[in-house]
């Protein structure tokens, strides 16, 4: 919990590029790899984008592999329902279970790939946004997207509130842990329900405290943003322009490779 | 849960966006008619999302070993209505995704309806039934928020069997696998939510029952009388 993404945002490699470029960059990259049919596109986002995060944004590599372990979890266990569970093509392997037969097939097995390779590259790529781009930077964007304004307005509030929270979480739950709050499974609980509790109750005071604050600079409903008006480099939007026009022309020209197994 | 960005192919991660906005439009409505009649609910409720997204970000004393998190927004429901909690519940989820790496942006749509809309639906219908019936207030907020959470994973299971049909048996045999599959964390970590809801909502009730009162939970006689019943 204390390893939020947003703290390695702010001191990335790439915090000096525009918003707007990495978040086409990013964003494309997703849609990209979520509308390959074959694994081949995916997997080269994933690896150039993991690359692109570990070597020009200086995010540590052992910090990024972790984070890929998160994802993981589910990719495998919802990745293993798919192969039993998809069909088509030739059998592989069978078992017999009392009332229904499991069989993998080698359709199941590339549909389970492509999944798979559909969830690497778009994770990699929701890295990238995350660790390249500070969210402060994102509300002004968010502002030019016209989004409502009572919306941005709370998201740039429970962004600020989340860090104040956290804080006080993590003093709580260090106190409990000195008085032994989590040595056993029915003491967890009550520590971590009065964790809750105490957090509840302290966010309320400190929404009252802000009322007032806000009163005290008179505020009238309207949060004000200041953002500099900055021209998209032609450099930078090329590179981002050939980048995914590569990763399109790859999407395009592998539809039909799929993972081949075995002597088929 | 959380369904990982890329695992939802299209057309489904489109139409659950589709499916989604109607809610998110209403609450954003709901949410504009608060802001003009009384303007200092925003920072209340800026201070609620941030609150979902911190107790969601916290890892669960789990029985199993796995890493589970609570999903809070069952709380959130119970205290400020089911739509402005899917409001809520949208940005929760975007910065999951953005500082956790929990979700994803394209499974946002998904996600925003599994935990955003039908669980908080669910547990203020409970909620609201349940106090009305007279049931004691704790039973209450513990079915609220497990059955809240359950209904959350069956919608997630749901979804994956509409995007992956099973060959053989179509999309029941495959609703039915990954809600096996996901059962096994997923059941244990409802009744331990649920559990550490209702006390989140006695520890409130022992220090601060003027709060819940003030955000029309329950009643200053139902505060008195669950005060004396535990006192």
């Amino acid at each position: 919990m204390e390893n939020i993404l947003d703290d390695y945002a702010h001191t990335n490699g790439l915090r000096d590029v525009d918003t707007r470029l990495k978040l086409i960059l990013g964003a494309g990259a997703i849609l990209i790899s979520v509308s390959s049919a074959s694994p081949v596109a995916p997997l080269f986002i994933a690896a150039s984008m993991a690359l692109v995060t570990v070597w020009l944004a200086k995010i540590p590599a052992a910090f990024y592999s972790r984070l890929l372990a998160i994802p993981a979890g589910f990719a495998l266990t919802s990745g293993i329902v798919l192969i039993f569970l998809t069909g088509g093509g030739v059998p592989l392997w069978e078992i017999q279970l009392p009332g229904l037969t499991l069989s993998v097939t080698t359709a199941a097995i590339g549909l389970a790939s492509v999944v798979f390779a559909r969830t690497l590259g778009g994770m990699c790529s929701l890295y990238f946004i995350a660790l390249s781009t500070p969210m402060v930077e994102m509300f002004s964007v968010m502002r030019s997207l016209h989004l409502p304004r009572e919306f941005v307005d709370l998201s740039m509030l429970v962004y600020r509130f989340i860090f104040i929270l956290i804080g006080e979480a993590i003093a709580i739950h260090n106190a409990q842990e000195m008085r032994h709050g989590y040595v056993r499974f029915s003491t967890s609980i009550q520590s971590f329900s009065m964790l809750g509790a105490m957090l509840f109750i302290r966010s309320l005071a400190k929404g009252e405290d802000l009322i007032r604050a806000m009163d005290a600079r008179c505020y009238d409903g309207k949060l004000e943003l200041i953002s500099e008006k900055r021209n998209l480099s032609i450099a930078g939007l090329l590179c981002v322009a050939g980048y995914l026009t590569a990763c399109t022309l790859i999407l395009l020209s592998t539809t039909d490779i799929t993972i081949v197994w075995g002597n088929l | 849960m959380h369904i990982m960005e890329g695992f939802l192919p299209s057309p489904w991660w489109q139409i659950w966006f589709l499916i989604s906005a109607p809610f998110l439009a209403y609450g954003m409505y709901q949410l504009r008619q608060i802001y003009e009649e009384r303007r200092e609910t925003l920072p209340l409720l800026a201070v609620a999302g941030a609150f979902i997204f911190v107790l969601s970000s916290l890892k669960l004393p789990s029985v199993t070993g796995s890493c589970s998190h609570p999903t809070g927004t069952g709380l959130g429901a119970i205290v400020f209505g089911p739509f402005i909690t899917s409001v809520l519940g949208l940005i929760v989820l975007i910065y999951q995704a953005l500082f956790l790496a929990h979700g994803g942006l394209t499974t946002l749509g998904a996600n925003v309806f599994s935990m955003g809309i039908a669980g908080p639906l669910l547990a203020y219908g409970i909620y609201r039934a349940g106090t009305k019936a007279g049931i004691n207030p704790f039973v209450v907020v513990f079915l609220a928020a497990s059955l809240a959470d359950l209904f959350t994973y069956i919608i997630t299971s749901l979804q994956l069997a509409l995007a992956f049909p099973a060959e053989a048996g179509g999309i029941m045999t495959s609703f039915l696998a990954f809600g096996t599959v996901f059962a096994i964390t997923q059941i244990p970590l409802a009744i331990i939510e649920g559990l550490i809801i209702a006390l989140i909502f006695k520890y409130i009730i022992a220090v601060r029952p003027d709060l819940l009162v003030r955000l029309d939970v329950l009643s200053q006689t139902a505060v008195n009388r669950i005060r004396e019943a535990i006192a």
